[in-house]
């Protein structure tokens, strides 16, 4: 499990030339290319409440300004409320001298003790307390900010009729043409074609815009309360900024302004390649559920590599490290290791082959029309990794091929000892068991760097069963695709001795 | 793929919700264009992937390692606090004017090369913050974290050439607050000193502190001090220390923004200035329309000192002679300060402005610049000589 706890030892190049340890890199089976969580293109999929574990679909968790409806965050410190309930006695109305038990629930944080019957709301007769019996304070500047709104959207109407008037002169006729279409009026044109919606006429502009009053500037501003020079300050009763932005329209100042404010929701995220568009994860809907529809971690297709032992690592002197290999997927593959500016080297010839493809893709359709083409794919460049190596590795010959058997679930519980038949070089190959092999490398950590952490790197190809029939492949041959790719590693081996000459 | 009219599941009449941020130096507000309030306000600062250190955005020094925390933090801000998908969306950032290209150009860089987003918009803080009055003109006041801007705006037109800027603004209290203390402290030690934060002095600040009047600190000047406001226990950290804030710390640190230093200037002389630099009939117009805006001028008292302050200057000898200006007025925008600018770009880009004045994201990959009117390439005649024909 060193791979999740210390995930600083062995780490791939994505290939967005992010340093991950595989645990964080996804595998595209499309593209046949790593991605990590910078590289791809993240999607929300699904709202709900971390509370309550309700799936809001994301037009009502629009609606509900990813609020939700039931749960209440503590406004104090910001954790969940829980609903409290207790029997009051009320007089009954009918009969003055009988007294009635009634339930009456109200909210509690178990942090802070905060409730909120501290900033005197009733308690509520029903457990699932709607924020209506809290009434929102501060509704006034919502009104007045429509009417801005109004205005602001009248004033850039009447900009654009002005544009357009003056450009109406070039402006070809064919934007009307879709219109004889079954279906097509003229807003869907307009809309199609990426333009604002059809403006009312100008007058009508004028007059809604001459009813708008503007606001008035007064002399008078809040003045300093005059009690503030003898009156002792209580500054637990002063809100801190985090709890004043926490309801950031009100933004209260003493702790009795302060109102329990529904619970924000959380989010599923689905991760996308953004070179092909296929998902790379995806998970299940349900939040209660931790499983995935689509999950393309690297970890399931990628060989790993873990360090086995280490000899002591002494300044310009070879030392001995085991390292073991581990196939994943499951079908057989091979490896054979390359050093990084062999692997520059092929990156960089896939890369010129790439972007001759994708130049013609983003062939300038015009730009009126772009939102009726294919949209335009958008690659980070890819950096240089940002990582200095403090070692030499020195790997077997390119042409040395070791192969790994596919993973078996069921060899884990099989201890009868098979050996396989592999014709291995015994000074590279000194252990094998199932689809792992350990490899025995020779590393010589620079000179006069000791006490600092020797870090090597390296590459190596293996062979990936490819099993998705893409069209073209289809029509061709039906047979899984055997591809060999490559991948960069960098290995941080621990502190360098000071050697002893 | 040819997009349907019903995507998005919203069909065709609701076009998706334009997300407006208002990047700080010390806060970040963000939230959707139409709608009245920020739906979060958040501290500009983001755990580094690399070490996990918690860092300020804006603090890095290489442009890879800014890029790299923008991303990060403007990731946590859509599936945090936004919740959408970034992907095929209008960005509408609210920038001031005096915002390095630089940064504008790496924000761009983020929104257009990693979110994906479909347009963005930069608008001009002061300018935009005048459309949650109705009104065109105003002198606009940016009190923020490091700096206070005023930039005089007439007719909706930023009057450029009387801008000012000076860094009386939070981090200027704050050191004076820390300053205080360091001083206290070499008198009377207490135990509490030693492990107060950056975030603390921000805390004491906010909670303890507040503006004076102009007639306690003349007072003060001519050495008859009025009896001090009461000292104020607060508790730092979970070691319960205890440490005293002293009454003097609490009514005299925001002086600091008031005190006319070696070249005379204060946040309020700023303002003056700023007026005497407009032509003669922009003046009663600009002094009657004020509009405070930023976090710091919702200190308590923070108006009505600035409002004495100017009454005060404007009838001294340093102004008495070049301004004839007597009243000064005030708006109150629909907002709190701090995120009044926020306001101004989320009215602005609920209108058609953001379809017809966003940059494109074709635009932008095309030569992968920002439009600057600032800029020759972009600044010339050609374009308006060709419409003009």
């Amino acid at each position: 499990m060193a791979y999740l706890v210390r995930n600083d030892i062995v780490q791939y190049a994505c290939t967005c030339g992010q340093l991950r340890p595989i645990s964080f890199l996804y595998f595209c089976r499309h593209c046949l290319k790593l991605r990590c969580g910078f590289c791809v293109c993240h999607e929300v999929e699904s709202h709900y409440c971390s509370n309550c574990l309700e799936i809001l679909p994301s037009a009502e968790a629009r609606l509900k300004k990813n609020r939700c409806q039931a749960c209440f965050d503590c406004p104090n410190c910001l954790n969940t409320l829980a609903v409290r309930g207790t029997t009051v006695s009320v007089r009954d109305p009918d009969d003055p001298g009988k007294v009635n038990s009634q339930k009456k629930y109200y909210h509690a944080c178990f942090f802070c003790r905060w409730t909120t019957r501290d900033v005197g709301l009733p308690d509520q007769a029903v457990q699932t307390v709607s924020a209506n019996g809290w009434a929102q304070k501060n509704t006034s500047n919502v009104q007045r900010i429509t009417v801005l709104l109004e205005h602001a959207k009248l004033l850039g109407m009447l900009e654009r009729h002005e544009r357009e008037q003056r450009e109406k002169k070039f402006t070809a006729r064919f934007r009307r043409n879709f219109t004889h279409l079954p279906g097509l009026t003229a807003a869907h044109v307009r809309k199609r074609a990426g333009l604002p919606p059809e403006l009312p006429a100008p007058s009508t502009i004028k007059v809604n815009l001459a009813e708008f009053q503007p606001a008035v500037a007064k002399e008078t501003v809040p003045e300093l309360p005059t009690d503030i020079f003898t009156k002792e300050l209580d500054i637990g009763t002063v809100t801190t900024l985090t709890q004043r932005f926490a309801q950031p329209e009100t933004q209260p100042d003493s702790i009795e302004g302060l109102l329990p404010s529904y619970k924000h929701l959380s989010t599923k995220q689905s991760q996308r390649c953004r070179e092909c568009e296929h998902n790379v994860s995806k998970p299940e809907l349900n939040p209660a559920s931790i499983k995935f529809k689509i999950q393309q971690a690297a970890y399931f297709y990628v060989p790993e590599v873990r360090i086995v032992t280490l000899e002591p690592l002494i300044g310009g002197k070879p030392s001995e490290v085991v390292i073991v290999f581990i196939n994943p997927s499951q079908h057989p593959t091979t490896l054979s290791f390359i050093t990084l500016q062999e692997a520059e080297e092929e990156i960089k010839q896939h890369q010129t082959e790439g972007t001759t493809d994708t130049a013609v893709q983003q062939g300038e359709a015009p730009l009126s029309l772009s939102s009726l083409t294919k949209p335009v794919t958008v690659v980070e460049e890819p950096r240089p990794i940002d990582i200095s190596m403090t070692g030499e590795v020195q790997l077997p010959a390119a042409d040395v091929e070791i192969v790994l058997p596919p993973k078996d679930d069921a060899a884990e519980y099989d201890d009868s000892g098979e050996i396989q038949q592999f014709h291995d070089d015994p000074k590279i190959v000194i252990h094998r068991r199932a689809n792992k092999a350990s490899l025995r490398f020779t590393v010589v950590p620079k000179t006069d760097i000791a006490g600092e952490n020797c870090v090597i790197g390296f590459a190596f190809r293996y062979t990936y069963v490819n099993r998705i029939s893409t069209p073209a492949i289809a029509t061709s041959e039906q047979k899984p695709q055997k591809v060999q790719l490559c991948t960069r590693i960098f290995m941080n081996c621990g502190k360098i001795l000071e050697g002893t000459q | 793929m040819i997009k349907t009219y019903y995507e998005s599941g919203m069909g065709l009449s609701t076009e998706r919700q334009a997300v407006v941020f208002d990047f700080g130096d010390c806060y970040t507000k963000v939230g959707f264009a139409g709608e009245a309030g920020p739906r979060s306000i958040v501290p500009s600062e983001v755990r580094c992937p690399k070490d996990g250190r918690t860092r300020k955005v804006f603090d890095a020094v290489k442009a890879d390692e800014q890029y790299n925390l923008l991303v990060e933090f403007i990731h946590n801000l859509y599936f945090r606090h936004l919740l959408v998908s970034p992907k095929d969306r209008r960005v509408v950032v609210v920038e001031s004017v005096l915002c390095p290209t630089s940064i504008r150009e790496m924000l761009a860089k983020v929104f257009f090369m990693h979110f994906e987003i479909s347009s963005l918009l930069f608008v001009p803080s002061h300018v935009v913050a005048l459309s949650t009055l109705g009104v065109n003109t105003a002198l606009v006041v940016d009190m923020g974290a490091t700096e206070t801007i005023v930039i005089p705006v007439y007719e909706g037109v930023a009057v450029l050439h009387a801008w000012q800027a000076q860094p009386l603004a939070a981090k200027a209290v704050e050191r004076q607050i820390s300053d205080m203390l360091q001083e206290r402290e070499k008198s009377n030690q207490s135990e509490g000193y030693a492990n107060l934060t950056e975030k603390m002095i921000e805390d004491i600040k906010v909670r303890a502190c507040f503006v004076t009047t102009l007639g306690r600190t003349q007072k003060a000047r001519e050495d008859k001090p009025c009896p001090c406001p009461p000292s104020v226990n607060y508790l730092v950290g979970p070691g319960s220390n205890m440490l005293n804030i002293s009454g003097d710390i609490r009514e005299n640190a925001f002086n600091i923004l008031f005190e006319q230093d070696a070249d005379q200037i204060s946040v309020s002389t700023m303002m003056l200035d700023a007026i005497t630099k407009c032509p003669i009939d922009m003046r009663k117009p600009l002094a009657e329309n004020i509009l405070l805006i930023g976090g710091t001028s919702m200190a308590v008292g923070m108006k009505a000192r600035i409002k004495e302050e100017l009454s005060y200057l404007a009838a001294s000898a340093q102004y008495s002679e070049k301004l004839k200006l007597r009243t000064f007025k005030f708006h109150s925008p629909p907002a709190k300060e701090n995120y009044t600018a926020w306001l101004g770009g989320a009215i602005y880009g609920a209108t058609d402005i953001v379809s017809t004045r966003s940059l494109s994201k074709e635009a932008y990959l095309k030569d992968k610049k920002v439009p600057d009117w600032v800029s020759l390439i972009y600044n010339t005649l050609n374009e308006g000589v060709k419409r003009s024909i």
